[in-house]
């Protein structure tokens, strides 16, 4: 077994780029990460993505002479890049491989107007659940249990628009105050345009291997995945909660992490606001009920005690399903180099990573996918 | 609410039969293990994989949460009205809501509120109203 470290990161620009296809934007992130390693080639790939087309994965790696090796697509909705990162990390732990690549790739403008069109063979989504109706109605639960204002779900849009603003890889970016964010139309009540992810095209990759004691090499204390379990009329908490909760305790013992309050940064899935808000309590980042206050406050900002999403976030700095993830976790990989310039959350020595996948009716989630890294 | 593009294959929405007075009650399943109950008729249980017995639930239900969808979904012209309503001793299912066409702007169901399964409409969606409280 061994101490597995991200040896090199990359990703492309975020952004519709309904010009450019997943070759290239695919090459964007392995040649950066290629080089960021220092490698020209690796032993295995696990690709992450949802709606990318049956043999994606090979055709992209073809067209930059990633050839006759393993190659392993999988899908865990939102959280594939981290779900292909998960299985990266456990084949170089093993020792079943020595170097893994693990990508995520994802074209949403070329394939769906706007929101994703909701699955036919689904109940909610043969029902027209869309997937800002699903968070929207876990805000409005929020707003009746008095666990959130308004003006908090706002300010998480806020906050990250605001993060993206030092992000030059982010899709959007600005100075929004909260009447703007309540303003925006009005997508599903309470949810309004600007608290909700965008359609994004992108690419994300990360180099896997031992630990070698590199002075730019990432550790991974731990990563850990769950699917989730029922979702009903008997759960304490809204959709999305609990599977987040669980998977991070998870990795949090698996790490031997004494404290949530050790981790000086994060990146969290906030496709909508009231993620942000349910998902930093469930982690332990804030207590239960303070997510909103937290983003309204100052506390989950950069310069704040709990930094999430530094780099934007899905909300600004896009949401390409299956990247996603590894894009959060190039974020945190810059972050504990002490390379991601204005944004840089000083002095950071533990990061985390989680994104959440959805789309499942009754399951309290696709996967959950949680991971703890630490500076070199 | 018509004009679902419907594809091939059967439906995975949960069945609904009459009930009393117009009402509609969803054909759904409760595990001999675990109690759980579900909306559907899957071979096991959702929570423990035990065997499960057909059960129906509703009409009457509390909604858990209520939103409305005011962005373009295949098929189906917006505004519409969603909401988790917990059928009484039931499941949490995923239903329309009858909008009052007389309304000014459409709104959610109250949170917290009443409601009562009706049939499904043509297109096999489930239904509630808003009852009085
Ligand atoms: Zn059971």
């Amino acid at each position: 077994m061994s101490t597995v470290s991200v040896h090199g990161v990359g990703t492309s620009h975020f952004g519709r780029q309904p010009e450019r296809d997943l070759v290239a934007l695919a090459w964007d992130a392995v040649r950066e990460a290629f080089a960021d390693a220092d490698v020209t080639g690796v032993d295995a790939v696990w690709v992450g993505t949802v709606f990318g087309p049956p043999g994606v994965a090979q055709r992209v790696l073809r067209a930059m002479g990633v050839t006759g090796i393993p190659v392993i697509t999988v899908e865990n909705a939102c959280a594939s890049g981290t779900t292909a990162f998960l299985e990266a990390h456990e084949a170089v732990r093993t020792g079943r491989y020595g170097r893994v690549l693990a990508l995520g790739i994802e074209q949403m403008s070329t394939a769906f107007a706007g929101a994703i069109t909701p699955e036919p063979t689904d109940p909610e989504g043969r029902s027209g659940l869309a997937l800002p109706a699903l968070y929207a109605m876990a805000a409005a639960r929020y707003l009746y249990d008095g666990a959130v204002t308004p003006a908090q779900l706002a300010a998480v849009s806020v906050k990250n628009h605001a993060h993206a603003l030092h992000n030059p890889r982010a899709q959007y970016a600005g100075h929004h105050t909260v009447e703007e964010v309540l303003g925006s139309r009005m997508i599903a009540d309470p949810l309004t345009l600007l608290q909700c992810c965008p359609t994004s095209d992108g690419a994300a990759a990360a180099v896997l291997a031992p630990a070698s004691g590199g002075s730019r090499e990432v550790g991974v204390r731990a990563v850990a995945l769950r699917s989730g379990a029922p979702w009903n009329h008997r759960s304490p908490h809204v959709w999305g909660h609990d599977v987040v909760r669980d998977t991070a305790a998870e990795a949090f013992a698996a790490a031997g992490l004494d404290a949530v309050s050790d981790l000086d940064v994060a990146e969290v899935h906030d496709a909508f606001t009231i993620g942000e808000i349910v998902t930093t309590e469930a982690l332990g980042l804030v207590a239960p009920g303070e997510g909103g206050k937290a983003a309204e406050s100052g506390v989950t900002a950069l310069g704040g005690t709990r930094p999430v999403n530094p780099s934007g976030g899905l909300l600004s700095r896009g949401h390409p399903l299956g990247a996603t993830g590894l894009a959060q976790l190039a974020e945190i990989v810059w972050q504990l180099r002490g390379e991601a310039g204005r944004r840089q959350v000083d002095g950071a020595r533990l990061g985390l990573v989680e994104t959440m996948g959805g789309g499942v009716s009754v399951l309290d989630g696709n996967a959950c996918v949680v991971a703890v890294l630490e500076a070199p | 609410m018509g004009g679902v593009s419907a594809p091939g294959g059967p439906d995975p929405r949960p069945q609904v039969s009459p009930g009393a007075d117009g009402g509609g009650v969803v054909d759904g399943r409760r595990c001999r293990s675990c109690d759980e109950v579900s909306a559907f008729a899957w071979p096991a249980c959702p929570a423990c994989g035990g065997a499960v017995d057909p059960a129906s639930f509703g009409p009457f239900g509390t909604v858990w949460s209520a939103t409305v969808v005011r962005i373009p979904v295949p098929g189906r012209p917006p505004p519409y009205r969603l909401a988790y309503v917990d059928l009484d001793d039931g499941p949490r299912v995923l239903a329309h809501v009858v909008t009052d066409p007389t309304a000014d702007r459409v709104l959610p169901a109250p949170v917290g509120g009443r409601v009562r399964l009706l049939p499904t409409t043509d297109d096999g969606d489930l239904l509630v109203e808003v009852v009085p409280a």
